[in-house]
Protein backbone atom coordinates (compact mmCIF):
# COMPACT_ATOMS: atom_id res chain seq x y z
CA UNK A 1 0.00 0.00 0.00
CA UNK A 2 3.23 2.25 0.52
CA UNK A 3 4.22 1.75 -2.56
CA UNK A 4 0.69 2.47 -4.38
CA UNK A 5 0.41 5.82 -2.56
CA UNK A 6 4.27 6.76 -3.52
CA UNK A 7 3.20 6.30 -7.27
CA UNK A 8 -0.31 7.64 -6.81
CA UNK A 9 1.56 11.11 -5.03
CA UNK A 10 4.20 11.36 -7.70
CA UNK A 11 1.75 10.76 -10.69
CA UNK A 12 -0.88 13.82 -9.05
CA UNK A 13 1.97 15.38 -8.47
CA UNK A 14 3.21 15.73 -12.08
CA UNK A 15 -0.25 16.66 -13.10
CA UNK A 16 -0.29 19.84 -10.82
CA UNK A 17 2.95 20.73 -12.32
CA UNK A 18 1.82 20.32 -15.72
CA UNK A 19 -1.37 22.36 -15.19
CA UNK A 20 -4.22 20.20 -14.70
CA UNK A 21 -7.67 21.33 -13.02
CA UNK A 22 -8.24 20.22 -9.46
CA UNK A 23 -11.16 18.48 -10.24
CA UNK A 24 -8.94 16.30 -12.74
CA UNK A 25 -6.57 15.65 -10.34
CA UNK A 26 -8.75 14.66 -7.33
CA UNK A 27 -10.97 12.65 -9.52
CA UNK A 28 -7.56 10.95 -10.86
CA UNK A 29 -6.54 9.85 -7.64
CA UNK A 30 -9.77 8.27 -6.11
CA UNK A 31 -9.60 6.28 -9.82
CA UNK A 32 -6.06 4.90 -8.69
CA UNK A 33 -7.12 4.61 -5.20
CA UNK A 34 -9.24 1.87 -5.88
CA UNK A 35 -7.23 0.61 -9.00
CA UNK A 36 -4.42 0.12 -6.61
CA UNK A 37 -6.39 -1.76 -4.02
CA UNK A 38 -7.24 0.87 -1.26
CA UNK A 39 -10.39 0.40 0.27
CA UNK A 40 -10.82 4.09 1.07
CA UNK A 41 -9.56 7.31 -0.67
CA UNK A 42 -9.07 11.00 0.50
CA UNK A 43 -7.79 13.43 -1.38
CA UNK A 44 -7.31 17.49 -1.05
CA UNK A 45 -5.44 19.25 -3.49
CA UNK A 46 -4.77 23.03 -3.81
CA UNK A 47 -2.55 24.48 -6.17
CA UNK A 48 0.61 24.24 -4.25
CA UNK A 49 -0.08 21.47 -1.77
CA UNK A 50 -1.65 17.83 -2.27
CA UNK A 51 -2.60 15.90 0.67
CA UNK A 52 -3.35 11.85 0.28
CA UNK A 53 -4.73 9.36 2.24
CA UNK A 54 -5.22 5.39 2.01
CA UNK A 55 -6.82 2.79 3.95
CA UNK A 56 -6.38 -0.63 3.63
CA UNK A 57 -9.14 -3.43 4.45
CA UNK A 58 -7.03 -3.90 7.80
CA UNK A 59 -7.88 -0.23 8.68
CA UNK A 60 -4.53 0.88 8.58
CA UNK A 61 -4.24 4.39 6.78
CA UNK A 62 -1.37 5.88 5.26
CA UNK A 63 -0.78 9.63 4.31
CA UNK A 64 1.11 11.90 2.12
CA UNK A 65 1.69 15.30 1.56
CA UNK A 66 3.59 17.16 -0.84
CA UNK A 67 3.73 20.97 -1.17
CA UNK A 68 4.40 21.84 -4.99
CA UNK A 69 5.83 24.98 -6.24
CA UNK A 70 6.05 26.39 -9.49
CA UNK A 71 2.83 25.46 -11.35
CA UNK A 72 3.28 25.74 -15.29
CA UNK A 73 1.61 24.22 -18.58
CA UNK A 74 3.38 21.25 -20.42
CA UNK A 75 0.15 19.70 -22.31
CA UNK A 76 1.84 17.11 -23.49
CA UNK A 77 2.96 15.36 -19.92
CA UNK A 78 -0.63 15.72 -19.10
CA UNK A 79 -1.93 13.70 -22.30
CA UNK A 80 0.96 11.14 -21.17
CA UNK A 81 -0.36 11.36 -17.91
CA UNK A 82 -3.54 10.82 -18.69
CA UNK A 83 -3.13 7.49 -20.82
CA UNK A 84 -1.16 5.97 -17.72
CA UNK A 85 -3.47 6.52 -15.59
CA UNK A 86 -6.18 4.94 -17.73
CA UNK A 87 -3.80 1.86 -18.07
CA UNK A 88 -3.36 1.50 -14.38
CA UNK A 89 -7.13 1.57 -13.82
CA UNK A 90 -7.47 -0.85 -16.76
CA UNK A 91 -5.45 -2.68 -14.25
CA UNK A 92 -3.29 -4.39 -17.62
CA UNK A 93 0.16 -2.75 -15.80
CA UNK A 94 2.33 -3.81 -13.32
CA UNK A 95 3.69 -1.98 -10.50
CA UNK A 96 7.84 -1.58 -12.18
CA UNK A 97 6.37 -0.40 -15.38
CA UNK A 98 4.11 2.28 -14.07
CA UNK A 99 7.40 3.40 -12.24
CA UNK A 100 9.12 2.96 -15.76
CA UNK A 101 6.60 4.70 -17.71
CA UNK A 102 6.77 7.71 -14.96
CA UNK A 103 10.47 8.07 -15.26
CA UNK A 104 9.81 8.40 -18.90
CA UNK A 105 7.08 11.18 -18.69
CA UNK A 106 9.05 12.70 -15.88
CA UNK A 107 12.20 12.95 -18.00
CA UNK A 108 10.14 13.90 -21.16
CA UNK A 109 10.93 17.71 -21.95
CA UNK A 110 9.18 20.75 -23.78
CA UNK A 111 9.74 22.41 -27.30
CA UNK A 112 13.60 23.65 -27.73
CA UNK A 113 14.46 27.18 -26.73
CA UNK A 114 14.87 27.87 -30.44
CA UNK A 115 11.00 26.71 -31.28
CA UNK A 116 9.93 28.93 -28.46
CA UNK A 117 11.65 31.85 -29.39
CA UNK A 118 9.82 30.90 -33.06
CA UNK A 119 6.56 30.36 -30.89
CA UNK A 120 6.64 34.41 -29.13
CA UNK A 121 7.66 35.93 -32.48
CA UNK A 122 4.63 34.37 -34.23
CA UNK A 123 2.32 34.73 -31.44
CA UNK A 124 3.30 38.84 -31.04
CA UNK A 125 3.33 39.31 -34.56
CA UNK A 126 -0.27 37.48 -35.51
CA UNK A 127 -1.98 39.32 -32.77
CA UNK A 128 -0.06 42.49 -33.56
CA UNK A 129 -2.23 41.96 -37.26
CA UNK A 130 -5.41 40.46 -35.53
CA UNK A 131 -6.02 43.81 -34.13
CA UNK A 132 -5.24 45.85 -37.33
CA UNK A 133 -1.82 46.10 -36.73
CA UNK A 134 0.58 46.79 -40.55
CA UNK A 135 3.10 44.09 -41.92
CA UNK A 136 6.26 46.55 -40.66
CA UNK A 137 4.54 46.78 -37.00
CA UNK A 138 3.64 43.15 -36.51
CA UNK A 139 7.89 42.71 -37.03
CA UNK A 140 8.62 45.35 -34.89
CA UNK A 141 6.08 43.42 -32.36
CA UNK A 142 7.59 40.09 -32.89
CA UNK A 143 11.77 41.39 -32.58
CA UNK A 144 10.18 42.39 -29.14
CA UNK A 145 8.73 39.43 -28.11
CA UNK A 146 12.11 37.66 -28.62
CA UNK A 147 13.08 40.17 -25.68
CA UNK A 148 10.09 39.01 -23.86
CA UNK A 149 11.27 35.51 -24.24
CA UNK A 150 14.21 36.24 -22.69
CA UNK A 151 13.18 37.64 -19.86
CA UNK A 152 10.71 34.79 -19.16
CA UNK A 153 13.25 32.32 -19.75
CA UNK A 154 15.66 34.77 -16.83
CA UNK A 155 12.93 35.41 -14.57
CA UNK A 156 12.44 31.08 -14.63
CA UNK A 157 16.28 30.54 -14.30
CA UNK A 158 16.80 33.47 -11.19
CA UNK A 159 13.49 31.99 -9.95
CA UNK A 160 11.83 35.11 -9.83
CA UNK A 161 8.32 35.64 -8.45
CA UNK A 162 5.95 35.31 -11.35
CA UNK A 163 4.38 38.79 -11.09
CA UNK A 164 7.36 40.22 -11.36
CA UNK A 165 8.29 38.48 -14.47
CA UNK A 166 4.85 40.04 -15.62
CA UNK A 167 5.65 43.50 -14.62
CA UNK A 168 8.75 43.17 -16.52
CA UNK A 169 7.73 41.96 -19.53
CA UNK A 170 5.14 44.48 -19.97
CA UNK A 171 7.79 46.87 -18.97
CA UNK A 172 10.55 46.21 -21.63
CA UNK A 173 7.20 45.86 -24.60
CA UNK A 174 5.82 48.95 -23.86
CA UNK A 175 9.38 50.41 -23.77
CA UNK A 176 10.61 49.09 -27.08
CA UNK A 177 7.87 50.20 -28.56
CA UNK A 178 7.70 53.42 -27.62
CA UNK A 179 11.76 53.00 -28.63
CA UNK A 180 10.44 52.14 -32.08
CA UNK A 181 7.97 54.95 -32.27
CA UNK A 182 11.02 57.58 -31.55
CA UNK A 183 13.27 56.10 -34.10
CA UNK A 184 10.26 56.71 -36.41
CA UNK A 185 10.06 53.22 -37.50
CA UNK A 186 6.28 53.31 -36.89
CA UNK A 187 3.31 55.74 -36.33
CA UNK A 188 1.56 54.62 -33.15
CA UNK A 189 2.59 51.98 -30.62
CA UNK A 190 -0.70 50.81 -29.44
CA UNK A 191 -0.77 47.54 -32.18
CA UNK A 192 2.70 45.97 -31.44
CA UNK A 193 2.12 46.81 -27.09
CA UNK A 194 -1.44 44.72 -28.16
CA UNK A 195 0.75 42.06 -29.60
CA UNK A 196 2.98 41.77 -26.90
CA UNK A 197 0.39 41.80 -24.29
CA UNK A 198 -1.59 38.91 -25.35
CA UNK A 199 1.75 37.38 -24.63
CA UNK A 200 1.33 37.70 -21.36
CA UNK A 201 -2.15 38.16 -20.51
CA UNK A 202 -3.10 35.26 -18.09
CA UNK A 203 -5.87 33.78 -20.51
CA UNK A 204 -4.96 30.10 -19.19
CA UNK A 205 -4.64 31.12 -15.84
CA UNK A 206 -8.40 32.95 -16.40
CA UNK A 207 -10.20 29.94 -18.07
CA UNK A 208 -8.17 27.52 -15.67
CA UNK A 209 -9.75 29.68 -12.56
CA UNK A 210 -12.96 29.55 -13.82
CA UNK A 211 -13.03 26.14 -14.24
CA UNK A 212 -11.97 25.33 -11.17
CA UNK A 213 -14.27 27.59 -8.95
CA UNK A 214 -17.47 26.26 -11.03
CA UNK A 215 -16.94 22.42 -10.54
CA UNK A 216 -16.56 23.01 -7.03
CA UNK A 217 -13.31 23.72 -6.03
CA UNK A 218 -13.56 27.01 -4.79
CA UNK A 219 -10.23 26.90 -2.95
CA UNK A 220 -8.25 26.52 -5.42
CA UNK A 221 -10.80 28.56 -7.91
CA UNK A 222 -10.06 31.63 -6.01
CA UNK A 223 -6.01 31.44 -5.44
CA UNK A 224 -5.82 31.37 -9.24
CA UNK A 225 -8.25 34.10 -9.60
CA UNK A 226 -6.39 36.13 -6.94
CA UNK A 227 -3.23 35.56 -9.29
CA UNK A 228 -4.83 37.14 -12.45
CA UNK A 229 -5.87 40.00 -10.82
CA UNK A 230 -2.28 40.35 -9.71
CA UNK A 231 -0.95 39.63 -12.96
CA UNK A 232 -3.20 42.29 -14.61
CA UNK A 233 -2.58 45.13 -12.30
CA UNK A 234 1.42 43.75 -13.17
CA UNK A 235 0.99 44.25 -16.80
CA UNK A 236 -0.54 47.87 -16.24
CA UNK A 237 1.90 49.19 -13.84
CA UNK A 238 4.73 47.99 -16.26
CA UNK A 239 2.87 49.67 -19.18
CA UNK A 240 2.83 53.02 -16.78
CA UNK A 241 6.29 53.34 -16.10
CA UNK A 242 7.37 52.57 -19.18
CA UNK A 243 5.05 55.16 -20.94
CA UNK A 244 5.78 57.80 -17.90
CA UNK A 245 9.38 57.57 -18.86
CA UNK A 246 8.80 57.90 -22.41
CA UNK A 247 6.77 60.71 -21.93
CA UNK A 248 4.40 59.00 -24.47
CA UNK A 249 0.45 59.63 -24.20
CA UNK A 250 -0.79 56.93 -26.04
CA UNK A 251 -4.43 57.81 -27.07
CA UNK B 1 -9.87 40.70 -46.54
CA UNK B 2 -9.26 42.00 -42.96
CA UNK B 3 -11.25 39.17 -41.89
CA UNK B 4 -9.53 36.61 -43.62
CA UNK B 5 -6.37 38.07 -42.65
CA UNK B 6 -7.84 37.58 -39.02
CA UNK B 7 -9.05 34.37 -39.02
CA UNK B 8 -5.60 33.43 -40.44
CA UNK B 9 -3.85 35.49 -37.69
CA UNK B 10 -6.28 33.98 -35.01
CA UNK B 11 -5.44 30.41 -35.83
CA UNK B 12 -1.43 31.50 -35.87
CA UNK B 13 -1.98 32.30 -32.67
CA UNK B 14 -3.54 29.59 -31.21
CA UNK B 15 -0.97 27.53 -32.76
CA UNK B 16 1.79 29.58 -30.98
CA UNK B 17 -0.13 28.76 -27.49
CA UNK B 18 0.00 25.30 -28.54
CA UNK B 19 3.95 25.40 -29.20
CA UNK B 20 4.27 26.98 -25.42
CA UNK B 21 2.03 25.08 -24.09
CA UNK B 22 3.68 21.41 -25.41
CA UNK B 23 1.35 20.52 -27.74
CA UNK B 24 2.30 17.80 -30.38
CA UNK B 25 1.34 15.91 -33.09
CA UNK B 26 -2.23 15.73 -34.05
CA UNK B 27 -3.42 17.50 -30.97
CA UNK B 28 -0.72 20.52 -32.11
CA UNK B 29 -3.11 20.50 -35.62
CA UNK B 30 -6.79 20.72 -33.92
CA UNK B 31 -5.80 23.36 -31.40
CA UNK B 32 -4.76 25.37 -33.66
CA UNK B 33 -7.87 24.50 -35.76
CA UNK B 34 -9.74 25.66 -32.46
CA UNK B 35 -8.18 29.06 -33.06
CA UNK B 36 -9.82 29.64 -36.49
CA UNK B 37 -13.03 28.28 -35.30
CA UNK B 38 -13.31 30.67 -32.52
CA UNK B 39 -12.25 33.57 -34.97
CA UNK B 40 -14.25 32.20 -37.62
CA UNK B 41 -17.16 32.32 -35.52
CA UNK B 42 -16.91 35.67 -34.05
CA UNK B 43 -16.29 36.95 -37.60
CA UNK B 44 -19.54 35.23 -38.49
CA UNK B 45 -21.89 36.25 -35.78
CA UNK B 46 -20.33 39.64 -36.14
CA UNK B 47 -21.79 40.11 -39.12
CA UNK B 48 -25.27 40.29 -37.81
CA UNK B 49 -25.33 41.28 -33.58
CA UNK B 50 -24.47 43.91 -32.43
CA UNK B 51 -23.57 43.03 -29.00
CA UNK B 52 -20.01 41.83 -28.98
CA UNK B 53 -20.65 40.54 -25.50
CA UNK B 54 -23.73 38.29 -26.38
CA UNK B 55 -21.28 37.36 -29.28
CA UNK B 56 -18.24 36.62 -27.21
CA UNK B 57 -20.39 34.17 -25.00
CA UNK B 58 -21.34 32.24 -27.96
CA UNK B 59 -18.24 31.70 -29.30
CA UNK B 60 -17.00 31.36 -25.83
CA UNK B 61 -19.83 28.05 -25.97
CA UNK B 62 -19.16 26.99 -29.16
CA UNK B 63 -15.50 26.67 -28.85
CA UNK B 64 -15.82 24.59 -25.34
CA UNK B 65 -17.96 22.18 -27.05
CA UNK B 66 -15.51 22.02 -29.98
CA UNK B 67 -12.96 21.85 -26.93
CA UNK B 68 -14.91 18.86 -25.05
CA UNK B 69 -15.34 17.00 -28.24
CA UNK B 70 -11.75 16.70 -29.29
CA UNK B 71 -10.88 15.87 -26.20
CA UNK B 72 -13.10 12.78 -26.17
CA UNK B 73 -12.12 12.14 -29.37
CA UNK B 74 -8.95 12.23 -28.73
CA UNK B 75 -8.90 10.35 -25.16
CA UNK B 76 -6.83 13.79 -23.77
CA UNK B 77 -7.49 15.95 -21.05
CA UNK B 78 -10.06 18.80 -22.13
CA UNK B 79 -7.67 22.11 -20.68
CA UNK B 80 -5.65 20.94 -24.14
CA UNK B 81 -8.20 22.53 -26.64
CA UNK B 82 -9.64 25.21 -24.45
CA UNK B 83 -6.78 27.20 -23.58
CA UNK B 84 -5.92 27.22 -27.07
CA UNK B 85 -9.25 27.73 -28.81
CA UNK B 86 -10.39 30.88 -27.00
CA UNK B 87 -6.83 32.46 -27.39
CA UNK B 88 -7.82 34.70 -29.91
CA UNK B 89 -11.04 35.67 -27.81
CA UNK B 90 -9.11 36.70 -25.24
CA UNK B 91 -9.24 40.44 -25.19
CA UNK B 92 -5.89 41.87 -25.12
CA UNK B 93 -6.81 44.79 -27.23
CA UNK B 94 -9.67 46.57 -24.73
CA UNK B 95 -7.37 45.51 -21.81
CA UNK B 96 -4.40 47.72 -23.11
CA UNK B 97 -7.03 50.65 -24.14
CA UNK B 98 -8.19 50.56 -20.54
CA UNK B 99 -5.05 51.10 -19.53
CA UNK B 100 -3.93 54.28 -22.12
CA UNK B 101 -6.99 55.37 -20.28
CA UNK B 102 -5.74 55.14 -17.00
CA UNK B 103 -2.56 57.08 -17.94
CA UNK B 104 -3.60 59.53 -19.98
CA UNK B 105 -6.38 60.22 -17.04
CA UNK B 106 -9.10 60.07 -19.26
CA UNK B 107 -11.53 58.98 -16.37
CA UNK B 108 -14.26 58.46 -19.00
CA UNK B 109 -12.86 56.44 -21.48
CA UNK B 110 -11.05 54.18 -18.76
CA UNK B 111 -14.26 53.16 -16.86
CA UNK B 112 -16.30 52.33 -20.40
CA UNK B 113 -13.22 50.33 -21.59
CA UNK B 114 -12.49 48.82 -17.86
CA UNK B 115 -15.98 47.65 -17.86
CA UNK B 116 -15.97 46.55 -21.77
CA UNK B 117 -13.18 44.31 -20.72
CA UNK B 118 -14.44 43.10 -17.76
CA UNK B 119 -17.45 42.24 -19.75
CA UNK B 120 -15.62 40.34 -22.46
CA UNK B 121 -14.26 38.30 -20.14
CA UNK B 122 -17.19 37.95 -18.35
CA UNK B 123 -18.65 36.46 -21.18
CA UNK B 124 -15.96 34.16 -22.08
CA UNK B 125 -16.09 33.31 -18.84
CA UNK B 126 -19.52 32.31 -18.64
CA UNK B 127 -19.93 30.23 -21.97
CA UNK B 128 -17.03 28.07 -20.18
CA UNK B 129 -19.47 27.55 -17.15
CA UNK B 130 -22.33 26.63 -19.20
CA UNK B 131 -20.65 24.37 -21.02
CA UNK B 132 -18.47 22.61 -18.17
CA UNK B 133 -21.81 22.58 -15.87
CA UNK B 134 -23.34 20.70 -18.97
CA UNK B 135 -21.09 18.52 -19.44
CA UNK B 136 -20.55 17.59 -15.98
CA UNK B 137 -24.51 16.36 -16.05
CA UNK B 138 -24.06 14.32 -18.95
CA UNK B 139 -21.37 12.55 -18.30
CA UNK B 140 -22.35 11.74 -14.50
CA UNK B 141 -25.83 10.76 -15.57
CA UNK B 142 -24.18 7.95 -17.84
Amino acid sequence: MEKSLEIIMDISEQMLLSGAEISRIEESILRLGEALGAKRTDAFIITSNMEVSLHDENGVSYTQTRRVPNVGTDIEKLHRLNALIRKICYGTITHEEIEKELKKIKASRAYSFGIILLAYALIAGAFTLFFGGSILEAVCSAVISLVLALIVKGAELAALNKIFSKFFCSFASALLAFVCLKLGIVATVDHIIIGNIMLIIPGVGLTVAIRDLFVGDNLSGALRSIEVVLFAFAIAGGYFLAAGLMGGVAI
Amino acid sequence: MTQILQIITGCLGSAGFALLYNIRGKRFVFAALGGLLATLFYILFGLFMENEILNYFICAVLASLYAEIMARILKTPTTTFIITSLIPLIPGGSLYYTMTGAFSGDFEYFVSKGLYTLGLAGALAAGIIVVVSIVKIVVRKR
